[in-house]
């Protein structure tokens, strides 16, 4: 038997949610100007200052087969910010259909975006369908995360059959300047070391900004947490970080050394202080 | 007339040919450094997925596209170099791109276009006539036969060995050619994360033979 037979998901219906939030500066200070929520989506905003937190949360509990989920957060000239998820997003077995996630960033003239979603978990035969599409102004820089995990490894899950589709597309200007269109389904989960050769979870890190490379020495210092394989490189105006683990804590606690430097040591959201999510 | 354009097909894709393929590994220095490919099997299994699930199937894809009458061959060019996940890696297929750009143009007397290999390899071989299938094969064998010839030196490998993997890739290569021949620029993907990994690693290898 195995783990998704045995084990009810907590939500098996299709549902819907959509939270649209826009940032402007406004006198020296950042305003709210429009917020959207919509069915399952929330956008939470715990601190509007001088550099606002976005957390956006699916109150359905995780993603199964039909739904759809959509996020979007627009920063307007000179707004920094940073955005997250309140928890670690689940993806359901999909006894049919494919969940449907899209993230929508952009951000203004001089502003910043730091986009530090928590990872996505995905169980057994989850099929889930995601595109982060990150528009930046011509001066406009970012930060973007993606972490996944294949699997409740606490419960000892392996994922044998998954169909998923990440796409993250980030543009300057209209411009395409980099994509990861990443599709991991169920024979390539049965491929070798060129695909995940073992690890059961990954992550990704693009910073885009003018004179990254200074970056990359620093940053290469701290890729070495025991558990993970880790690597930096930086070219094109990108800076890219990609790390693979067995484990989700190694990797989650990689990723959180390499934000500290990358963030120089800015304090990270609250949702990503070393809490043991999604284990 | 196709086996003239056929013979200029074979020639661009020559290891005589100076496009420098030889000087790049894709990664896998790294993981013959690592005791990752140890065998022919290994290598097999190492060129198989980066084919199928990496840089072979991306680089079919954007060479189906660029053969395409009318193709937009800057756009191509664009999502060429974003979809490369690190420095070697946009390194090693523009560089390639240009040095194959300037060669056929020194040798027809036009002008090439230089963009990364596969983009600038299919606005070229758009005039050859030849069936995009066949001509996203003959491309995606000579990546693996440069890889082989990698691995039979570094491994190393018999030379038999070596070429007794190549020919065993031979009908995944032939139906990826197939496959990508019908698909648009929009079917790009990539599920080749640690392919990837090592590339990137590379870049801090101390001992480095290859480009990438």
């Amino acid at each position: 038997m195995t783990a998704h037979t045995t084990i009810p998901t907590p939500q098996m219906q299709r549902s819907r949610g959509e939270a649209a939030v826009r940032l402007r500066q406004d006198g020296g200070r950042v305003r709210l100007v429009d917020l959207r929520q919509q069915d399952s989506a929330k956008a939470i905003l715990p601190r509007v200052g001088a550099v606002p937190e976005v957390v956006f949360l699916n109150t359905s509990g995780g993603l199964t087969g039909g739904d759809r989920l959509s996020y979007s957060l627009h920063l307007g000239d000179g707004v920094r910010a940073i955005a997250t998820t309140q928890t670690a997003e689940r993806a359901y077995r999909a006894a049919s259909g494919t969940a449907r996630v899209e993230v929508a960033l952009g951000v203004g003239a001089g502003g910043w975006l730091d986009w530090l979603p928590q990872e996505t978990i995905l169980f057994d035969a989850a099929s889930l369908d995601r595109t982060t599409r990150i528009d930046l102004a011509p001066d406009a820089g970012c930060l973007a995360l993606e972490a996944v995990v294949l699997g409740r490894h606490a419960m000892g899950e392996t994922v044998h059959h998954l169909a998923f589709r990440d796409r993250r597309e980030i543009r300057r200007n209209g411009a395409l300047l980099h994509l990861e269109p990443l599709v991991l389904e169920t024979a390539a989960l049965a491929a070798g070391q060129a695909v995940l050769g073992g690890a059961r979870c990954f992550a990704s890190l693009v910073m885009l900004a003018p004179g990254l490379g200074d970056a990359l020495a620093p940053l290469r210092r701290v890729l070495d947490e025991p558990g993970v394989q880790a690597a930096a490189s930086a070219y094109d105006g990108r800076l890219v970080l990609r790390a693979m683990a067995q484990d989700g804590w190694p990797l989650r606690r990689q990723i959180a050394r390499a934000l500290s430097v990358l963030r120089r040591g800015a304090v990270l959201p609250r949702v990503w202080q070393y809490q043991e999510n999604g284990r | 007339m196709t086996a003239d354009a056929l013979m200029t097909l074979v020639q661009w894709l020559s290891p005589a040919f100076p496009t420098g393929g030889f000087a790049y590994s894709h990664g896998m220095e790294q993981v013959i450094a690592d005791g990752g490919i140890r065998s022919a099997a290994d290598l097999e299994a190492w060129l198989a997925d980066v084919l199928r699930f990496g840089a072979g199937r991306q680089d079919a894809i954007l060479l189906a596209a660029s053969l395409q009458p009318g193709a937009d061959h800057a756009a191509l060019a664009t999502l060429s170099r974003a979809v490369q996940p690190s420095a070697e890696r946009l390194r090693e297929t523009t560089e390639q791109g240009e040095a194959f750009a300037r060669t056929v143009a020194a040798l027809t007397g036009q002008a090439a276009l230089s963009a990364p290999l596969p983009v600038a390899f299919g606005a070229a071989a758009a005039g050859l006539g030849l069936p995009a299938a066949q001509v996203i094969a003959l491309y995606l064998h000579a990546f693996a036969s440069n890889l082989v010839s990698a691995a039979v030196r570094f491994v190393p490998l018999g030379q038999t060995e070596g070429q007794a993997a190549l020919a065993a890739l031979h009908p995944l290569i032939a139906s990826l050619a197939e496959t990508a021949s019908t698909l648009g620029p929009d079917a790009l993907e990539s599920a080749a994360l640690g392919a990837d990994l090592a590339a990137m690693r590379h870049e801090t290898l101390d001992v480095r033979i290859f480009k990438t």
